[in-house]
């Protein structure tokens, strides 16, 4: 079985992503085969041929002109899988190859077992197992469900020639995310103050933690109304809505408003002192003690 | 113009889901349906093109039962001017592909200048639908856009990309345009327009005559995940608890 | 000596003519005045005050002549009611001596301003006007010296101000003036009944009769121009409040209190909703801006306005009298503000308080239909979304609709239509069915009802949020949809008697409902409970405790209920320390007028305001009887960090604590 990889590589970088398709390759027990539309000075770190188009002359994104690049590969390996990073490249790409070649394309990979891969279903609340009907399958990984493979070695790169035909579609160049906005909506861990904080100082505390895990530091509905934190950190109904992969809540007991606003997070983590609060119900982990002197302990532990 | 949203009906996601008799879907029994928030956005940023350009007509099509058609009323209530159902009444039987094949057999010969739809469905949400439409009718797709602008026959806009960065891309029309929440700001339709809506033509096809595809993937079952429900507590010493703690974020996230 | 006085000393008939046609002069001035104001309250829109119309008479003379509104406004509610009455005095003895002087003396030769009627007669009056110009006096002091805050004045205030200390004056020169001439030397002892006059008339006794006699008759055409200058500006002043004020209690809404107007949805030729310009507003909503004192009692009771926020009932009011009589065609909303209107809780503590019986809430959410059913505007995506959530699930909140009677899972209640007997159908509401806070609410009223041996009976699935707050936000469209669904559900449940535990609820069963054709009975937990108790149904083994209670407004001002809850709170042990602002005066907790589905963005937190209120009474526990009000005083007592020494409960709650259990 031959899984064909579509690699990511977006300003001079190959994506973190890249490194998911290769586990998921292996879980699968499939050969992989790379494909990438980058730049010869940075190419993904893996044994095994790697087909190269250069970005600079192939374009950092342009739909039609990956998808030619992508369905000469197809043709001269004749993979299993096409396998994709459900990311905006991907999601792009995936269908116009898969309606291209007459594949079957399975969307947001979780998780594979025998009968097939399973993929969520309203938000996340089911799961349904899928599986192509024909020979080539068309795949793309939820970031984050397969762990990505330790970069190392080189690749046999195969370079690719700039197909005929121009994109109807235009690339104009990127803009960097405002910096000053947080968009808690897409934070993939979110680290959130409630009263149970006590005062305004302890918020740096939960600032802190939510650096050291790599996330944004979010707030309920009470601490932004006492102004210890800015509006745009309110998780809640009546405040940003949030799905991460992972939500700590510190002292924050759960009322109905801020359960709405975070109930879509795949992990919950609650911290507080009631082991009683609402919020335990939906807690993953339900860690019951005081704020004032656990979260210094578990930031201690992070930093090492 | 002739523009073209493309709109879905779905369950309400806070709904308690249970699963249909073969097991391969959610049961149709007991839920409240609303139409999908991606393309709440798409019927939105039609209606503001329709008063940008002033002469256009927006007609928004759904596949689905009967039920589908409150829906449509209120896509009709922001604004679009007339319907087409394509009925069938189990869509979830057909795959992206299929869904999409019924979408440019409508649409093939219809000459619509724009067409749009969400980024991806809340039920299935496997973002393919809209791009699959528009390789079919082999017109440019413009995805998961958070910035519309429409100017001389020319569509640009902003793709949002991971980590808040986004990519300004444009295309000649006709094109299709997959729209991502944000997008806008879906308005909330006056009584006026809810009344002028009831009178609003919405034609019904059926799904069988426009042509249904085999479908490419198959469903093998749906299940409930694992609950998560009864969560692990951690209580006790402070550093057993950090530790514990440490654990599972290494575990879960390999964080740190 | 006759104890009586010669009418028209000093000036003579001759100035009978000139003062009539003065008069009428005058009088035809004010009236040409008025009807020019009667054209612009006929913009508005029709609406029927007249039903009752002898009823409305008497109770509104018994209102402005009693002033029982106004009175109730501390010092200078008392100072304009004594004023009042004394202007009053003036104004009726002054018919009099016309009366006598030219109707029944010339024409049937009868006097009765003569002997003690006389001596009485002339001491009211001359009391009657010092009493006026002292209450004057303290009231312009008041206004221009210590200027309470917010208390607003323009120019013509002071020249009606002016004009009738003028009046007051000039009357007492000319007293004076002929007592020097007159009574003093001639008749002292008929003097001393008019004591001011005769204490100004003694230093006037040093100037010579013919001086007297000019000055006198100087004094008398001053004073009468300045009357008819009085009469000629009513309209064009604040002094026309005279008339519209008191016009206004004979066109007061006569209830059910608080009733909004019912749209009618199914008019398929309606095209236009809400307030969008003063016309789409009834004449009597433009009458009110004209009946409008600025006295700012209103202002003084806003739960909005005491937050910082910038709604002003009074100014609300002043502002729409500017669009009816100078800007007829100008966005209302616009000039009103939409944060102003957005900022209302519907309490209603204006319109109880307002001394001319303005109607300001009605207003209000008519300006917020326009803004929502026209515009689709709400005041935050937050409303916007309760709005779907509603239209979806039922609920603002937007959990399954499914999911609405779980709380009550292991309660065995009887389901309406699924058999089973019940005795009253409890309609839970929103907040009791899914917020974790107020299911321990609902589950005590259970309790509570079983204890007594009621069988409870709920909708489950079938219940819908009753649209209480999404009308008040001015979406009448969805509260009808919400209702209309509640109602057939209620009526099809065979229940003779509904219970609310929340009491928006209440007020739309109850209340609203009744326009959309709902016929049941409906009561508030805390009545029916008290009659339960009262019927010895309900035991409690009452356990002493300190609480203070919060009327919520919708139990309170909206409905008169302050006693019920006030008895369990006795019978449960409770001592209540009452806050200032209690009973009908009571502080709206924001949660009212469709505010619990939105963000306070504005000002500071109405709840934390009233949870320091609570805590001044230093009770440990503040006790209320509505969801929404326990929802805010649970963020309230955290946001104004008196968590330590203030527990909000709800009554309910306390009562199931200390059932008398056999």
């Amino acid at each position: 079985m031959k899984a064909l990889l579509v690699a990511e590589y977006r300003e001079n970088q190959v994506r973190e992503c890249t490194y998911e398709l290769l586990s998921f390759a292996e879980r699968l027990g499939a050969a992989p085969v790379m494909f990438i539309v980058g730049d010869a000075d940075a190419l993904p770190a893996f044994e095994g041929p790697l087909y190269l188009a250069e970005a600079s002359t192939c374009g950092e994104f342009s739909p039609s002109v990956h998808k030619a690049l992508l369905l000469e590969v197809i043709a001269r390996e004749q993979p299993d899988y096409v396998v994709f990073s459900h990311s905006s490249y991907g999601w792009d790409l995936a269908p116009r190859v898969a309606l291209a070649t007459g594949a079957g394309q399975i969307s947001e990979i979780l998780d594979l077992h025998e009968e097939g891969f399973v993929v969520p279903l309203c938000n996340s609340k089911l799961r349904s197992t899928l599986k192509a009907s024909g020979p080539l399958s068309v795949l793309t990984l939820q970031s984050g469900a397969f762990a990505a493979a330790e970069p190392q070695g080189s690749p046999q790169v195969m370079a690719l020639d700039v197909p005929a035909g121009t994109d109807p579609l235009r690339f104009e160049g990127l803009e960097e995310a405002e910096k000053s906005e947080v968009d808690l909506s897409k934070a993939e861990i979110i680290v959130s103050a409630g009263r149970g904080i006590g005062k305004k100082d302890n918020i740096e505390m939960i600032a802190n933690l939510a650096k050291a895990m790599g996330g944004e530091f979010g707030a309920s509905r009470p601490v932004v109304d006492a102004g210890w934190a800015e509006h745009s950190r309110q998780v809640g109904s009546t405040g940003q809505s949030v799905a991460p992969k992972l939500y700590v809540a510190c002292g924050i007991s759960g009322a109905v408003q801020h359960l709405m606003g975070m109930k879509k997070s795949d992990f919950v983590i609650a911290i507080n002192s009631d082991a009683e609060a609402p919020i335990a119900e939906v807690a993953d982990v339900m860690v019951v003690a005081d704020l004032k002197e656990f979260v210094p302990a578990l930031l201690s532990c992070l930093q090492g | 113009m002739k523009i073209l949203v493309c709109i879905k009906q779905v369950p309400d996601m806070e709904s308690k889901f249970k699963l249909n008799p073969e097991g391969l879907w959610y049961s149709d029994a007991n839920l409240a349906w609303r139409m999908n928030e991606y393309d709440e956005y798409a019927v939105e940023q039609a209606v503001q093109l329709k008063e940008q350009l002033g002469d256009a007509e927006i007609c928004v099509l759904a596949i689905g039962p009967d039920r589908v058609k409150e829906m449509m009323k209120k896509a009709l209530a922001m604004g679009a001017d007339r319907g087409v159902h394509i009925k069938d009444e189990e869509p979830w039987r057909m795959d992206c592909f299929g869904i999409a094949s019924l979408i440019a057999a409508y649409a093939r010969d219809k000459d619509f200048g724009l067409v749009f739809t969400g980024m991806q469905s809340q039920d299935r949400g496997s973002a393919q639908v809209g791009t699959l439409v528009g390789e079919m009718l082999e017109l440019p797709v413009l995805s998961t856009l958070v910035e519309f602008s429409f100017e001389g026959g020319r569509v640009s806009g902003k793709r949002e990309l991971e980590g808040g960065v986004r990519a300004r891309v444009s295309a000649q029309s006709p094109a299709v345009v997959t729209c991502q929440l944000g997008l806008n700001t879906p308005r909330y339709p006056t009584l006026p327009n809810i009344m002028k809506a009831k009178k609003k033509e919405i034609q019904t096809l059926v799904s069988s005559e426009l042509g249904v595809q085999p479908g490419r993937v198959e469903m093998v079952r749906v299940a409930f995940p694992e609950k998560r429900k009864g969560g692990m507590l951690i209580q006790g010493d402070i550093s057993q608890m950090t530790s514990q703690l440490m654990t599972v974020l290494k575990d879960k996230f390999s964080i740190i | 000596m006759e104890a009586t006085r010669e009418i028209y000393w000093n000036v003579g008939p001759a100035v009978l003519l000139p003062m009539y046609l003065l008069t009428a002069a005058a009088m035809a001035l004010a009236g040409f005045w008025f009807w020019k104001r009667v054209r612009v309250y006929r913009q508005g829109q029709s609406l029927d005050r007249s039903a009752d119309l002898k009823q409305r008479v008497l109770s509104a003379l018994n209102m402005a002549i009693m002033q029982m509104r106004v009175r109730r406004g501390g010092g200078a509610g008392g100072a304009h009611a004594l004023f009042f009455w004394s202007f009053l005095v003036l104004l009726v003895g002054t018919l009099l001596i016309l009366v006598q002087a030219d109707l029944t003396d010339p024409l049937f030769g009868v006097r009765f301003l003569e002997g003690p009627f006389y001596l009485i007669f002339s001491l009211l009056l001359d009391l009657g006007g010092l009493v006026a110009l002292l209450m004057l006096i303290a009231l312009m002091v008041r206004r221009y010296l210590i200027r309470p805050e917010g208390l607003v004045s323009r120019r013509d205030d002071l020249a009606v101000h002016g004009l009738l200390f003028s009046i007051l004056v000039t009357g007492f020169f000319i007293e004076a003036l002929r007592m020097a001439a007159t009574e003093l030397p001639l008749n002292r002892e008929l003097a001393i009944w008019s004591p001011v006059g005769m204490a100004m008339a003694i230093p006037l006794q040093s100037l010579a009769e013919p001086q007297l006699r000019s000055l006198h008759q100087v004094f008398w055409w001053i004073h009468m121009l300045l009357v008819m200058g009085f009469i000629a500006i009513i309209p064009l002043t604040r002094l026309r409040h005279i008339l519209t004020t008191s016009l206004n209690y004979v066109f007061v809404d006569r209830g059910p209190k608080g009733a909004l107007r019912t749209l009618d949805l199914e008019d398929e030729s309606a095209e236009h909703f809400g307030a969008e310009k003063i016309a789409d507003l009834s004449w009597k909503d433009i009458f009110d801006t004209d009946a409008c004192t600025q006295c700012k009692r209103c202002q003084d009771q806003c739960p909005a306005h005491a937050t910082e926020k910038p709604l002003s009932p009074m100014k609300l009011i002043n502002d729409l009298g500017q669009v009816a009589f100078d800007d007829p065609e100008a966005a209302l909303c616009e000039r009103v503000g939409t944060d102003a209107l957005w900022s209302c809780t519907t309490c209603r503590a204006c319109q109880e308080v307002c001394p001319a019986s303005i109607e300001h809430v009605g207003k209000i959410v008519e300006m917020r239909r326009n803004l929502v059913l026209m515009q689709g505007e709400f005041p935050g995506e937050e409303v916007t979304a309760a709005a779907e959530n509603l239209e979806v699930n039922g609920n603002p909140l937007g959990l399954s609709f499914s999911a609405r009677a779980d709380w009550a899972k292991d309660l065995d209640l009887v389901v309406a239509g699924q058999g089973g007997e019940f005795d009253i159908l409890y309609f839970v509401g929103c907040y009791a069915s899914f917020d974790k806070r107020n299911i321990k609410v609902a589950r005590s009223f259970v309790e509570l009802c079983k204890a007594a041996g009621v069988r409870v009976g709920i909708l489950g699935e079938a219940e819908k949020c009753c649209g209480e707050p999404m009308r008040k936000m001015g979406n009448e469209y969805l509260y009808q949809m919400m209702a209309a669904e509640n109602i057939e559900a209620m009526q099809a449940s065979g229940a003779t008697k509904v219970v609310t535990s929340c009491p928006h609820c209440f007020n739309s069963l109850a209340k609203d409902y009744r326009d959309l054709g709902f016929e049941l009975e409906v009561q508030h937990y805390s009545e029916y409970l008290a009659e339960l108790l009262e019927q010895g149904r309900l035991k409690l083994q009452p356990q002493a405790f300190d609480c203070t209670y919060h009327d919520s407004c919708y139990l309170g001002r909206y409905n008169d209920i302050y006693q019920a809850p006030r008895e369990l709170l006795a019978a449960a042990g409770g001592r209540i320390e009452e806050m200032e602002r209690h009973g009908s005066e009571s502080f709206c907790c924001g949660a009212g007028g469709g505010r619990i589905l939105a963000e306070e963005k504005l000002g500071s937190r109405i709840s934390e305001h009233r949870a320091r209120m609570a805590a001044q009474t230093q009770a440990p526990t503040l006790v209320s009887n509505c969801p929404f009000c326990l929802t805010m005083f649970e963020d309230g007592v955290k946001g104004a960090q008196l968590e330590e020494s203030l527990v909000p409960r709800d009554l309910a709650e306390i009562l199931a604590e200390r059932i008398d259990r056999p």
